[in-house]
């Protein structure tokens, strides 16, 4: 340490503050990796500008994607991104909200804990293991099953749906269980008191308490089926301009189709480098998933985060 | 009638908790009973072979552990300085929220997005090719969320009485910050660092572009173009393809030694995560 360091830290300690190196690695290191993730955003802005100069945000709201054409319509992989998700959290909401109140509410705290064990063992299976599963199992097993649609092979929409229902599973059970033993002991009490049943107590008054809790576990269950890559990847058929005649029948769930993710995970992406429209269009779909899955956890966590009052 | 009416209703969630169980149960015992038969001693100790379908996963292995270490490296620094800022250093309670809906937010990117980023960064934009370092920084970038949030839920756990005392006898933030926070909540990094490397070892995604390939590398011997193998791309790959009984069987060799690895990391770990989860909410 120099003279004039010596001098400056022993004047700081006089004055009861002394230069806070914890302090400064805290910020700096903190600086760092916000600036990772703004330089990430930064880069797919900067990257699929090309696109948005050439044909626009309109150029990706058409029903064909054809790169050799140079027609980028990306409305058929948003479909099939929206519906495998929905199809994954309106299996997962009422089987992981229904398993949420089973642990919070019926169980003892013990065994609360260790079911707890099981559900984090569940989110820990990585995504290409799920995939695996994916193939070899319930392939088959959705093609059996919807045999009366005619499927041409097991790799469906409803496949991807299916399989990431298991996999937001585990966050919505548990989110849920976080909403739910938030409520605080009072009301349950109060609820009782006044003459409810266990189950109406829980229906009447915990419910309702954790009700902005719950949905922010399906919000945040949503942001990650819409980001999930990989096992959806396996089982989806990965099929381009899947566009279907009616946006709301259930039939085109039987079919192959392609996800906005599993698109950018393909070897496309690989192929489009060095075409700056081809890529930008593929870099403004990252971007455009990156802002809605952003948007939902953000609003998720946001409203899961609020102090519950004490009472 | 109102008695049963609200009978129905908790043995229904009972059922749904018993449907998540199943459901656990199903995969952990396929996943056991058909990887099972594949793994013996050379699985672990013979490099892959033939297509990729016989033979070990040894340089699997071996790259997986090299990628979790380097996203451990890269991570951790950055973790705590977010953990000690968002606790110590910013003790606003509105900035705290903010704070940790974007890290929430910051979790939830597409892990295929961050590997997109990685292969404009590092594979084009620095001119590295696949790199182990690459493929290491993106996961690291991956998991620095989660690890974030698993510590500052440590710290908030810690007993108020403990900085108290502290800030008591006088001692500066700095002092506190690390005598009393970093001391005490040592445990939730060992978990937070235990969480993170089990979810980098399992990632896919982020080093599909930028560091993993499916054959022809070993142990890295640079930076530039060293590749690695990593075992969940290894799976990735050959899931693809159409497959003999005996590639099926490899297959699921790997997904059993993947999972042992994750499960293992995360599981040493999960009870005090646990803990500290529960007091940070409700404590």
């Amino acid at each position: 340490m120099s003279f004039a360091a010596e001098r400056l830290a022993a004047g700081a300690e006089r004055r009861g503050r002394r230069p806070d190196a914890l302090r400064l690695a805290a910020f700096g290191f903190s600086a760092i990796a916000i600036a990772a993730f703004a330089g990430l955003i930064a880069v797919f802005a900067f990257e699929a500008w090309p696109f948005f100069r050439a044909q626009g945000l309109t150029g990706l709201f058409g029903v064909r994607w054809s790169f050799r054409s140079e027609r980028f319509g990306a409305l058929p992989m948003i479909y099939g991104s929206l519906a495998v998700s929905l199809v994954a959290v309106a299996l997962a909401a009422p089987i992981g909200l229904g398993a949420a109140v089973f642990l919070s509410e019926v169980l003892p705290r013990r065994a609360r804990i260790a079911a707890k064990v099981g559900v984090e063992l569940l989110a820990g299976i990585p995504s290409v293991v799920y995939g695996l599963l994916g193939v070899l199992l319930l392939r088959d097993a959705v093609a059996r099953l919807l045999r009366p649609f005619d499927p041409i092979s097991g790799d469906t929409l409803a496949t991807g749906g299916l399989l990431l229902a298991v996999m937001i599973l585990p966050t919505v059970v548990s989110l849920g269980d976080d909403a739910l033993a938030a409520v605080p002991r009072g009301q349950r009490q109060a609820a009782r008191a006044l003459g409810l049943g266990r189950a109406e107590t829980i229906l009447r008054a915990v419910v309702p308490a954790a009700l902005p809790g719950l949905g922010s576990a399906l919000l945040l269950g949503l942001g990650r089926a819409l980001g999930e890559t990989i096992a959806v990847f396996l089982v989806i058929g990965r099929q381009d301009n899947q566009w279907p005649e009616r946006l709301l029948a259930l039939e085109p769930l039987a079919r192959a189709g392609q996800t906005v993710t599993s698109k950018l995970g393909g070897s496309e992406t690989f192929l489009a480098y060095g075409d700056p429209t081809h890529w930008g269009a593929l870099l403004a779909l990252g971007l455009l998933l990156l802002a809605v899955v952003a948007a939902l956890s953000f609003a998720g966590s946001w409203v899961s985060l609020r102090k519950v009052p004490r009472a | 009638m109102r008695r049963w009416l609200g009978l129905g209703f908790l043995v229904a969630s009972g059922l749904c908790a018993l449907a998540v169980l199943a459901v656990l149960s199903i995969a952990l015992a396929e996943i056991i009973g058909r990887g099972m038969p594949a793994l013996d001693l050379a699985f672990f100790t013979r490099p892959s072979a033939g297509a990729g379908y016989e033979g070990g996963v040894l340089f699997e292995i071996a790259g997986t552990l090299i990628l979790i270490g380097t996203a451990l490296a890269a991570s951790l620094p950055l973790a705590i300085g977010l953990a000690l800022a968002a606790t110590i250093y910013l003790p606003r309670p509105s900035l705290r929220r903010t704070a940790l809906s974007a890290l929430y937010s910051a979790n939830a990117v597409p892990s295929v997005l961050i590997g997109i980023g990685g292969f404009v960064v590092f594979v084009h934009g620095f001119g590295w090719g696949k790199s182990w370092l690459g493929g290491g920084l993106l996961l690291g970038l991956m998991i620095l969320p989660a690890e974030a949030v698993a510590l500052i839920e440590r710290i908030e756990a810690l007993p108020r009485r403990y900085l108290d005392a502290a800030y008591g006898l006088g001692l500066s933030r700095g002092q506190v910050a690390r005598s009393v926070v970093l001391r005490q909540s040592l445990g939730g990094l060992f978990s937070g660092a235990l969480l993170g490397l089990a979810r980098a070892a399992g990632e896919t995604a982020p080093i599909l572009f930028a560091a993993a390939v499916f054959s022809g590398a070993g142990i890295p011997r640079g930076l530039k173009e060293s590749p690695v193998l990593a075992l969940p791309y290894h799976i990735f790959v050959l899931a693809q393809d159409s497959f003999s009984p005996a590639g099926e069987r490899h297959l699921w060799g790997a997904a059993l030694v993947l999972l042992v690895l994750v499960a293992s990391l995360s599981l040493i770990a999960l009870p005090a995560r646990l803990r500290a989860h529960e007091e940070s909410r409700h404590g």
